[in-house]
């Protein structure tokens, strides 16, 4: 009986004349999505390649002097993913670049091929098309699902047979599930065969399971909206409220709470503010530089004769890397707050499907904010491996003086780290690490479970309130 | 008959539950909004005062000409709360500096926030007024061709246009209703926090703001009645609408700048870059020229100095020096400084080419994206806050006609940069003898030029007005379709 209701919803939708709006729109924004994702994965990839070598370049240019290596400025770029087909993040209004010597990290910056000046938009990946657009045909699919039949006379009839109100539900709940599923089924076919057959990315089997894993994340959201609009037809009597009571409840969920985060942050008034840094830093400065004393005598004298009777090397490395020490954690706090700020206006907004599905498929796809603080870790790691491969290869060498502080100037004229040259393979190179999938579904698996959750609510509502629903 | 039939379907509008809903939530939504964007907004007043504040008062620490660097900032403007447009997006401050030009950059600002989309007072108008007025108009006609009550109607003496003139007219007087409620509760609320202050220009602004959404929702509004006209069934034209609404409102805002960012790609910035470094050399040469063409030349001898700190803005001044150092500081800033002034000019050349390219892409997405009439609303908003692009470009023209100002200041107080006080507060004999630990006193600049930036209505006006004349013309343009529609429709 129940596969005879599916059916019915089946072709009933079908035919319909949203069912065509919706597929036509659906194809045309996905196969959009694959094109533009091509012409611009080929662009980033190639300046991103440009910009590691280079860089690359740079370093083994250092390694014929071992100190030099400690004080080239290595500027490490964001690398695009072919996954950002399915979920950009974002990541094209967040820092791009990382630039960093041995002592200290700048901020994480935008740079490269960006204009600040367009107004902030979403990139029409997967993830925007499911959240804005197909979220919103759930709910035209479902509006009149109950109440439309009921006005029809329909549902009566449907009834006066022997089958259970729960099998119509859960029919009807399937029909609508499977009416959704064919053009974005039919939408990601055409996205992903445009994106094989440009040759431009590469997918791996590990990529190909993560876009399975989006895929499913995706009907588990849409899911919630179809409750949704089937919870809100079976309260009403009339379509049309049904309607109107849904479009606000989706602009509520997915617009207007998701937007609300960036406020709720900006209002706690503890928002970083850029010019603060940088007094705090040149307060930093005064004090250290107005207590030369503390780090040993003559710690504010150096020159570069290391027999000049002015200089104390030890003292002048202490004051060098406390300075760079506080400059460090002046620039780590206003970083974390600046994340902070972030994630707080992000678990704020958690109330609205919309972000959860956001969030977990960033995850999955190991795009958006979280690869931003992952990578900024990374290279924390890679800073304090590469400063404890130049100590170890220091140590080689009797003629240094074995300090290492961030004056470069002073460092190679006193020798005061080594200046031999080193081999260029074993200095250590930064290489980003993706979170596996196993370990990106952990991550995530709070937000699969809200999501669930969600629907089992949703259901649970729709049920209860059908089962006392007025079919006349 | 025009007159009655709007008023009776104004009445029956308003008691419907689709009405009662929509009002009902932007009531609850403004009333939510308005305090937390007007909290931010403080916030932002206060992190704005601060920094004056601080500007001022290192300005008073000023002891030597060179050290005149102040940073200036756009105040943050109070409609933003109405139009939160480029606000958060734009850098707000620029610095004054006689060695380069200030340019229009992205804000420093937290990033990471760009997580977030918009978040202002217009979402109401532009996301659930706009649909309300979809909704109050999906079954004007198809609805009441389905009650058969439209055949009524035409069966008296009124003409077709009377009908629908009169649906128009009633849909426009039901939606004014929570735009205007929407709007005066917005503003005593924002009126009750103490630090907003309304001038009588904001006020100009606030009803244009208001006439603005009136005729965009009304062109919303027309749009439905199009469709209702056009279609049989109640329900096909509200599906039409809904998609039309949802392409609008998401579709074409986004896909515009998606697409701008295909057709005119921007070039790196390293190019921009290479051409800085060549300049670079430039000037040094050009120095060095110049130098030779004065006849001055640099003393050769102990080039002994020490500094002193707290000279303003963070930098520090020469505090005594051998004679030789100060012959060759007084040398090197006059001859330099000229030069560095006017390689400053051909800088900003270079990086106004480059963001020239930035400004052409954004226009490109913004015509295509006027399709929308979302988008058209919403230039119009942010044009009337203050917080769109040209608002921040007039803020940069204003600063550096400002910088002219300073450097010229400058320029007069130190000879053309060739006096000791451009970068010592000491006399040829105090820089030999003073003692250790001395400060000098800070410099008197009670005549330094004042920034004042007001933002100009003219001009606000102008750039509103195309927007606006659009949005009128999409009005036009969907009820004359309506009206063709209506006149061939089959009311059985």
């Amino acid at each position: 009986m129940i596969r005879q209701i599916i059916h019915k919803e089946i072709l009933e939708n079908l035919l319909s004349f949203r069912f065509v709006l919706s597929l036509v729109l659906i194809i045309l924004l996905f196969a959009v999505s694959g094109f533009v994702f091509v012409g611009k994965y080929k662009q980033r990839s190639s300046d991103y390649w440009e910009k590691t070598n280079e860089n690359l370049a740079g370093l083994s240019e250092q390694s014929s002097r071992l100190y030099k290596l400690a004080f080239y400025e290595q500027s490490v770029w964001r690398k695009p993913k072919p996954l950002s087909l399915c979920c950009e993040g974002f990541e094209k209004t967040l820092p791009n670049c990382f630039t960093f010597d041995v002592f200290s990290a700048d901020l994480p910056e935008i740079k490269g091929r960006s204009n600040f000046t367009l107004s902030r938009f979403s990139s029409i990946d997967w993830v925007f098309i499911v959240s804005m657009i197909l979220s919103f045909l759930a709910l035209v699919f479902t509006y009149d699902s109950l109440s439309g039949e009921k006005q029809d006379g329909t549902l009566r009839q449907i009834l006066a047979n022997t089958i259970p109100r729960h099998q119509v539900l859960l029919g009807k709940y399937l029909g609508v599930v499977i009416t959704i599923g064919i053009p974005m089924f039919l939408g990601l076919l055409v996205s992903l065969i445009i994106v094989v057959a440009s040759n431009a990315a590469v997918l791996s089997g590990l990529d190909w399971l993560k876009i399975l894993a989006i895929i499913l994340l995706s009907f588990l959201y849409l899911s919630v909206f179809i409750l949704l609009g089937m919870f809100v037809s079976s309260r009403t009597s009339q379509p049309a409220n049904s309607m109107v009571i849904l479009l606000l409840l989706w602009v509520v969920f997915v617009i207007l709470i998701p937007s609300f985060g960036r406020i709720i942050s900006e209002i706690s008034g503890k928002a970083p503010d850029p010019a603060q840094l940088e007094r705090k830093l040149a307060e930093i400065s005064t004090e250290i530089w107005s207590n030369t004393e503390r780090f040993g005598e003559r710690a504010g004298n150096a020159s570069g004769n290391l027999s000049w009777p002015g200089n104390n090397p030890p003292a002048r490395a202490r004051l060098r890397n406390a300075s760079a020490n506080a400059h460090n954690k002046a620039r780590q706090d206003y970083h974390n707050k600046m994340l902070a700020q972030a994630f707080t206006g992000r678990n704020l907004t958690c109330i609205s499907p919309t972000v959860i599905y956001q969030r977990a498929s960033e995850i999955v796809a190991g795009t958006g904010i979280n690869r931003i603080v992952s990578l900024h870790r990374q290279i924390k790691e890679y800073q304090a491996v590469l400063r404890q491969y130049i100590l170890s290869k220091d140590a080689e060498d009797p003629l240094s003086l074995h300090l290492l502080f961030p004056e470069e100037y002073l460092v190679g004229a006193w020798r005061a780290i080594s200046h031999n040259p080193v081999d260029f393979d074993t200095v250590p190179k930064f290489r980003e690490q993706d979170i596996g999938l196993t370990k990106s579904l952990g991550l995530a698996v709070w937000d699969i479970g809200l999501l669930v959750l969600f629907n089992l609510v949703f259901f649970a509502a729709t049920f209860v309130s059908f089962l006392r629903y007025d079919v006349r | 008959m025009i007159w009655k039939i709007a008023k009776k379907e104004f009445l029956l509008n308003l008691m419907t539950f689709k009405f009662a809903v929509g009002t009902i939530l932007s009531i609850v939504l403004i009333c939510v909004f308005v305090p937390i964007l007007a909290k931010a907004y403080q916030e932002r007043l206060k992190v704005y005062n601060e920094n004056v504040a601080y500007n001022q008062r290192e300005l008073g620490k000023v002891t030597v000409y060179k050290n005149i660097t102040p940073t200036v900032y756009k105040p943050p403007p109070v409609l933003a709360v109405f139009s939160e447009g480029l606000e958060k997006q734009l850098g707000n401050s620029a610095t004054i500096q006689y060695d380069e030009v200030p340019e229009i950059s992205g804000s420093a600002a937290n990033h990471y926030l760009s997580i977030f989309s918009i978040f202002d007072a217009s979402l109401i108008f532009k996301i659930v007024i706009s649909v309300l007025a979809l909704l109050v108009a999906y079954d004007a006609v198809s609805g009441e061709r389905e009650r058969g009550t439209l055949r009524l109607t035409l069966s008296n003496t009124a003409a077709r246009y009377q009908v629908l003139l009169g649906k128009m007219l009633a849909g426009l007087m039901v939606l004014i209703v929570p735009i205007t409620i929407s709007f005066i509760l917005g503003l005593i609320i924002l009126l009750f926090f103490p630090m907003v202050e309304l001038t009588g220009s904001d006020w100009i602004r606030i009803g244009f703001m208001f006439l603005a959404s009136v005729v965009f929702v009304a062109a919303m509004y027309n749009l439905g009645l199009l469709f209702s006209s056009l279609a049989r069934r109640s329900a096909t034209s509200l599906v039409l609408g809904l998609f039309l609404w949802i392409i609008f409102a998401v579709v074409i805002p986004n896909g515009s700048a998606y697409l701008a960012t295909q057709v005119v790609p921007v070039e790196s910035e390293d190019r921009i870059n290479e051409q800085l470094v060549s300049l670079q050399r430039e000037a040094s040469r050009e120095a060095a020229r110049e130098l030779e063409r004065s006849g001055k030349s640099f003393m050769s001898g102990h080039s002994e100095r020490s500094d002193a700190p707290g000279g303003g803005f963070g930098h520090g001044y020469v505090r005594s020096g051998s004679e030789a150092f100060i012959h060759n500081q007084q040398v090197k800033y006059s001859i330099n400084v000229p030069v560095e002034i006017k390689y400053a000019d051909r800088y900003a050349q270079v990086e106004d080419g480059y963001l020239r390219s930035l400004f052409e892409q954004t226009r490109l997405a913004g015509n295509i994206s006027r399709a929308s009439p979302i988008t058209l609303y919403e230039n119009v908003m942010s044009a009337l806050a203050g917080t769109d692009m040209v608002s921040f470009r007039q803020f940069i023209d204003v600063v550096r006609e400002y910088r002219k100002d300073i450097i010229e200041y400058i320029r007069s107080r130190t000879d053309n940069f060739t006096s000791l006080s451009f970068f010592t507060p000491c006399t040829k004999e105090e820089l030999k003898t003073r003692p250790k630990g001395d400060t000098a006193e800070p410099l008197e600049l009670s005549d330094l030029p004042r920034f004042v930036y007001q933002p100009d209505i003219v001009s606000t006006l102008g750039r509103v007005v195309p927007d606006l004349a659009f949005l009128m013309l999409g009005n036009v343009l969907f009820f004359a379709l309506a009206f063709v529609a209506f006149l061939r429709y089959d009311v059985r």
